[in-house]
């Protein structure tokens, strides 16, 4: 219906609002909103109290030696629609577009995302096929988490209780890379059913694959970094049967449940073809290809 | 001069004028019913059941009632008269009740997931969603029915005590037997249907209060004002204390044809004395309100050698949820229509609903009649494949036509254009598409459909209408019609103006109210146009004569040669000899003649189904004709769909509002294409999962390409002008085209909706491995 | 909490429950009933309003969440009875029936024109995708939309 009573707190700084969330269990943080609410509109959630981050200094993005620096409060419609983050993170760019609509991707931020750890949230997968880590704030200071480690679960980090995650650090592929998003679901912006993220690296000849990522959604509890692919592609030849044998590999990471609307194995079916598919854009991108 | 008399010159009607009503809404102005507040008012909220079955063993609600800001906890023994029943058309003793019921609190049992247990009234909706919270319920559970067809079977525990049959409709003409027998060719197969949620985007709401004389007055998003006399019966009040005023609706396409907010409503006002709002979630809304009757099909059809048809023998299973509602209706018009709009001499139709613990089935878009489109064509389909016959040249070969009478009996008294709809949409559809890439692959489907408009004739429906001149000349039109977005109101002031010539700017029309506007019945089963036109068409006809008789003698000319014109009345060829209305009126009062008319328009009467299998009559009005065409393009992979393009055309007689008719074409498809594609209610042990807008999908703008409606006018329709309906017509053709569609495109046969990406999926892969 | 507001232009202060949205707020303590209240989930666009100028679902922002902020709903458009072109292309093309989902989808379709996000039929739809209607079937609003833009082209250019 709509969301009962909480008091609300706007946090003047991470250490206030960390303080608040170690005092009280009951407090959530609350930043775009565009998760939580709805979930207390439906009665799913009935925090105590919500403190809002939205006025700390936590956005901006900045390259610093070969990491894109994300400010937990960068807005999926700046990394969907600012010309300059589409060239310097092109993945996150492209995924930005799939997450709901234009009215959640003007509020939505990427820090919200990586706390929700929503099993098919875009950018949880675009942070783990970039690798790197982030950076949790709490009482007890600050500490780094890689983004694998950060990911535990269903719905769950590993950030304490206490603890307020304010960016996120992104290894930034090398030249001569190509990424590619690739997502379904049933309709224009609804959950995805499943998804691919693939950061490719060509070498020096330009013909066969130096690195390859593919980060996973929709087929397990989590995004899944399918590391039996990177396996696979390093130092082959980048052919259709490449792309084939991504996908297989992906169908064999898998371990996806049914849900009563979608099967599992309609969630693998689709991981392949996005696989395949992000995979081959993402080397054609790499060749300064623009599919 | 009759009804008949009147041709349309196309001064207005025929017009694509613009709506009154588009202008108010694209302000925001509009006044929906939850926009409406009063002074003092309270907020009424509804405890409803988590599970499907059960027996209530004990309610405890003093911690509710001892919240701060809560004024009453209303349960089942609270209302004067909680069980509503209902006539179950067409029951015999031998199936089951003939009258089913359903309780506008739960007592004692409840039947399925969402039926509201207990009312809560408060001083805020924070302090009534805490009550509601704080109501702890302890249920018995008892065994869950959710099959229709295992309900049937002996031994199954049942929802209610007369048993899980409804109603059941059982005909037959010819010897189907003999005829499947000896046919060169028959094809048989099995089809399905989905629940489906009418998903309007007005939550159901009203606010009700106590007015000066005591009457309880119910402003509440409906189609149907009449309900004043349901609301009296359960409150136990004369059906004359009780008004109820329909807003614009915001939506409704048949699920605020029941009563929703309207009981709650009126007992918080009788309870509390003060005014009281209702508003459902969304939430609500999707879990526990009536849907749209999942049916299983079985068809046995039978053709000659050129595809005429010998034999159709028509099984139809529907699952109507646990309380009957209007079901039973529902039903007829499947039965009605099942064998399709072809020609068969021997026809079989055993039809039955049965109750199950899935939420309540009632009255949506279509009826009953649009899911039988999905298997009449399927097997059309069939037959055109099996024969190698063009699927459209099939149809020809076997299209009713006017004077025709269908298996029940029913006369089809009109124009039936259905071989040049199918010739304009050949000719629309254009070149066949090319894929957009290597994994993607396109197909064509085609469908043709029939849907009545205007009510069965058992119920002898009527309207009424009232028009009347102000004395400065300017006009009012008084009719106690629900405006739901079709343009119901628009088309009304439309035809006045054409008949009596006032411009459209100067007649204000007064809709929904049902202690001040002439009662027209409900804007449902497509009847508006034809009912509410007849009605206004009828007494702005009959107001007319007696003005041209005063005219006449003022203008020194015949009353044939008298002409109305926005200016007022001249002889005819000589505009610039005219007389004012207002000077008309007042010549009018000085000779005693009335320049108001109240007028009533019957629809047509017929004699309902006797329980004998030699019963056959007419069961409805007349029906409305289309045919539709879609290109789809479908990624092998992964079974998504895009629809490409898509055709859809219609007689409509004559078309008062070409825009509107169009708007309502577009809006049909694009619901059908839903129910074609994605749309559908979840349900696990009856327990309905689809509780949000994000499961329950409904086209987006992404989702529906461009539409063109194709809009034919034969001329013949009985509404105004020869107009027909268009509500309800073009929901059905979307699912059959897209079955076409799929089959032209991939050589698979989907026969259950919605034809979801998986499904689809897995039928490629099971003709890939068929192949290899 | 109190908060302060400019709503169509006019400042305003309001005290409410921190759990309350801009939604309810506008609606139940301003009297902005032209902002509609269609699922509570920010899936179908009605309660869209224009925050600082961006448009947001106002069932997914609290009310203390747009202290200080500008808040445009429809009814900012219109010049008194003269209608915003938008508008007026709506209603011109039919493109209005129960007119539930229309003040959402002006705001929604004004915002993507502005921004640039909308600039052919395609793109149109997409940015339209979480305004949803259940009885135009939408060709109507993307006419409107696309002969809207045509005619902001045309002032544009000479």
């Amino acid at each position: 219906m709509f969301p009962r009573p909480f008091e609300f707190v706007r946090a003047g700084s991470v250490q206030e609002a960390t303080a608040i969330l170690a005092q009280d269990d009951g407090a959530k943080v609350i930043a775009g909103g565009q998760s939580l609410i709805p979930m207390l509109s439906l009665g799913l959630a009935a925090p105590t109290c919500l403190i809002d981050i939205t006025g700390l200094e936590l956005d901006g993005i900045e390259i610093v030696d070969g990491l894109a620096r994300v400010g937990a409060l960068t807005r999926h419609r700046e990394l969907e629609r600012s010309a300059h983050l589409r060239s310097v993170l092109p993945l996150a760019a492209e995924a930005a577009a799939f997450i709901g609509n234009p009215r959640v991707r003007n509020r939505g931020t990427f820090g919200g995302s990586l706390s929700h750890a929503d099993p098919t949230a875009e950018l949880c997968a675009v942070a783990l096929a970039h690798g790197g880590r982030v950076v949790l704030s709490g009482p007890r200071g600050e500490r780094t988490v890689g983004i694998e480690e950060f990911l535990v679960g269903y719905f769950e980090t590993a950030a304490e209780p206490d603890e307020l995650l304010v960016r996120a650090e992104l290894e930034l592929p090398p030249a001569g890379s190509g990424t590619a998003f690739i997502e379904v679901a049933e309709r224009d912006g609804d959950f995805a059913t499943a998804g691919a993220a693939a950061i490719v690296t060509l070498d020096a000849t330009g013909t066969r694959c130096e690195h390859a990522r593919v980060v996973v959604i929709g087929i397990h509890g989590l995004p899944v970094r399918v590391a039996e692919v990177e396996d696979l592609c390093a130092g082959e030849a980048v052919t259709e049967s490449l792309f084939d044998a991504a996908a297989a590999a992906v169908e064999r990471a898998a371990m996806a449940e049914d849900d009563p609307f979608i099967s599992a194995q309609h969630r693998v079916r689709c991981a392949r073809a996005c696989t395949k598919r992000a995979v081959s854009t993402a080397f054609a991108r790499a060749r300064g290809e623009h599919p | 001069m009759t009804v008949a008399d009147v041709k349309p010159s196309h001064r207005i009607v025929g017009e694509e004028i613009v709506r009154h009503d588009a202008v108010e809404k694209v302000h925001g102005r509009t006044s929906y019913a939850a926009d409406a507040a009063l002074p003092g008012m309270l907020h009424a909220m509804l405890k409803r059941a988590d599970v499907s079955h059960a027996r209530l063993r004990a309610i405890e609600i003093e911690q509710a009632k001892a919240i701060d800001g809560v004024v009453a906890v209303l349960l089942a023994e609270d209302v004067p008269n909680n069980r509503i029943w209902v006539d179950v058309p067409g029951q015999t003793v031998e199936v089951g009740a003939l009258k089913a019921f359903q309780n506008v609190l739960a007592d004692r049992v409840v039947r399925y997931h969402g039926e509201p247990i207990a009312l809560v009234i408060a001083e805020s909706e924070d302090a009534a969603l805490a009550a509601v919270d704080a109501i702890e319920i302890d249920y018995e559970r008892l065994p869950v029915i959710d099959d229709p067809v295992r309900a049937l079977e002996e031994g199954s525990p049942t929802v209610h005590e007369s048993g899980n049959l409804l109603t059941e409709w059982v005909l037959e003409e010819g010897d189907v037997d003999g005829a499947l027998r000896d046919a060169p060719v028959v094809v048989e197969d099995s089809y399905q249907t989905q629940f489906i949620d009418h998903a309007y985007l007005e939550p159901e709401a009203g606010l009700a209060w106590l007015d000066t004389d005591g009457v309880i007055v119910i402003r509440a998003s409906t189609q149907v004002i009449e309900h004043f006399r349901d609301v009296a019966r359960i409150l136990g009040v004369d059906d004359n204390r009780v008004r109820v005023i329909a807003p614009y609706v915001g939506g409704g396409f048949g699920g605020k044809e029941d009563m929703t907010v309207e009981p709650y409503l009126a007992l918080a006002v009788r309870r509390t004395g003060r005014p009281v709002r209702m508003v459902w979630s969304r939430q609500e809304s999707l879990q526990a309100r009536q849907n749209r009757h999942a049916v299983r099909m079985h068809y046995r059809t039978a053709a000659d050698e050129q595809g005429r048809l010998i034999a159709q023998d028509i099984e139809i299973v529907s699952d109507g949820g646990a309380y009957a509602f209007l079901s039973a209706l529902v039903l007829l018009y499947s039965t009605t229509c099942a064998p399709g709009p072809y020609r068969c001499p021997n026809v079989r139709i055993n039809s039955r609903v049965v109750y199950t613990n899935h939420t309540p089935c009632s009255a949506m878009r279509g009826f009953g009649a649009m899911q039988v489109a999905l298997a009449y064509e399927g097997q059309m389909d069939r037959l055109a494949r099996r024969l190698g016959i063009d699927p459209l040249e099939l149809r020809r070969r076997n299209f009713v036509e006017k004077g025709d009478t269908l298996a029940i009996g029913q006369p089809l008294p009109t124009h039936v254009a259905l071989p040049e709809l199918t010739e304009a949409v050949e000719e629309r559809i254009g070149p066949r598409p090319v894929p957009s890439s290597p994994h993607k692959v396109v197909g064509r489907g085609f469908s043709c459909n029939f849907q009545s408009y205007g009510r069965c004739v058992w119920l002898d429906d009527w309207s009424s209408a009232w028009i009347g001149f102000e004395l400065d000349g300017s006009l009012v039109v008084r009719i106690g019609v629900p405006d739901i977005g079709c343009g119901q109101a628009s088309s009304l002031v439309q035809i006045t103006s054409e008949v009596l010539g006032v411009a459209p700017e100067r007649i204000t029309i007064h809709i929904g109210d049902s202690a001040l506007n002439p009662l027209t019945g409900t804007t449902t089963a497509t009847r508006q146009l034809y009912m509410s036109g007849n009605a206004v068409l009828k007494a702005a006809t009959e107001l007319r004569e007696g003005l041209a008789g005063v005219a006449a003698e003022l203008l020194a000319t015949e009353t044939e040669d008298v002409e109305f014109s926005p200016n007022g009345v001249h002889p005819a060829g000589e505009p610039e000899r005219v007389v004012g209305f207002a000077a008309l009126i007042a010549a009018c009062a000085r000779r005693s003649v009335p320049w108001q008319k109240l007028s009533v328009f019957n629809g047509p009467k017929g004699v309902p189904w006797k329980a004998d299998e030699q019963w056959r009559g007419r069961v409805l009005p007349d029906f409305t004709y289309g045919c539709h065409a879609v290109d789809i393009e479908v990624d092998q992979d992964t079974g998504h769909v895009r629809v490409l393009r898509y055709v859809a055309a219609h007689d409509v007689g004559r078309a008062i509002n070409p825009a509107s008719v169009r708007g309502q074409i577009v809006g049909a498809v694009a619901m059908g294409l839903g129910q074609a594609l994605s749309e559908r209610v979840v349900f696990e042990e009856a327990q309905n999962l689809t509780g949000t807008f994000a499961q329950y999908l409904i086209p987006t703008a992404v989702e529906i390409p461009d539409v063109e409606a194709i809009v034919l006018e034969s001329g013949e329709g009985l509404g105004p002008f020869g107009a027909r309906g268009i509500g309800e017509p073009p929901v059905g053709p979307p699912v059959p085209a897209i079955a076409a569609a799929l089959h032209d495109a991939l050589g698979i046969t989907l026969t259950a909706t919605p034809f979801t990406s998986e499904r689809i999926a897995i039928a490629i892969g099971e003709q890939n491995r068929a192949a290899d | 909490m109190n908060i302060s507001l400019r709503l169509n232009g006019t400042p305003v202060d309001v005290d409410v429950p921190p759990h309350w949205t801009l939604l309810r707020t506008l609606r139940d303590r301003l009297g902005q009933t032209d902002v509609k209240h269609g699922c509570g989930e920010g899936v179908c666009g009605a309660c869209t309003v224009l925050l600082d100028g961006v448009a947001v679902n106002g069932c997914l922002v609290l009310a203390v969440q747009a202290d200080g902020g500008d808040i445009e709903t429809v009814a900012s458009l219109a010049d008194g009875d003269t209608l915003h072109p938008l508008q007026q292309e709506l209603v011109e093309r039919g493109a209005v029936q129960c007119g539930f989902c229309t003040p959402g989808m002006v705001l929604g379709a004004l915002e993507a024109t502005r921004i640039g996000a909308a600039a052919d039929r395609a793109e149109i739809r997409r940015s339209l995708a979480g305004n949803l209607c259940r009885c135009t079937g939408y060709t109507t609003i993307v006419d409107a939309v696309e002969a809207y833009q045509q005619r902001v082209a045309n002032e544009v250019s000479p």
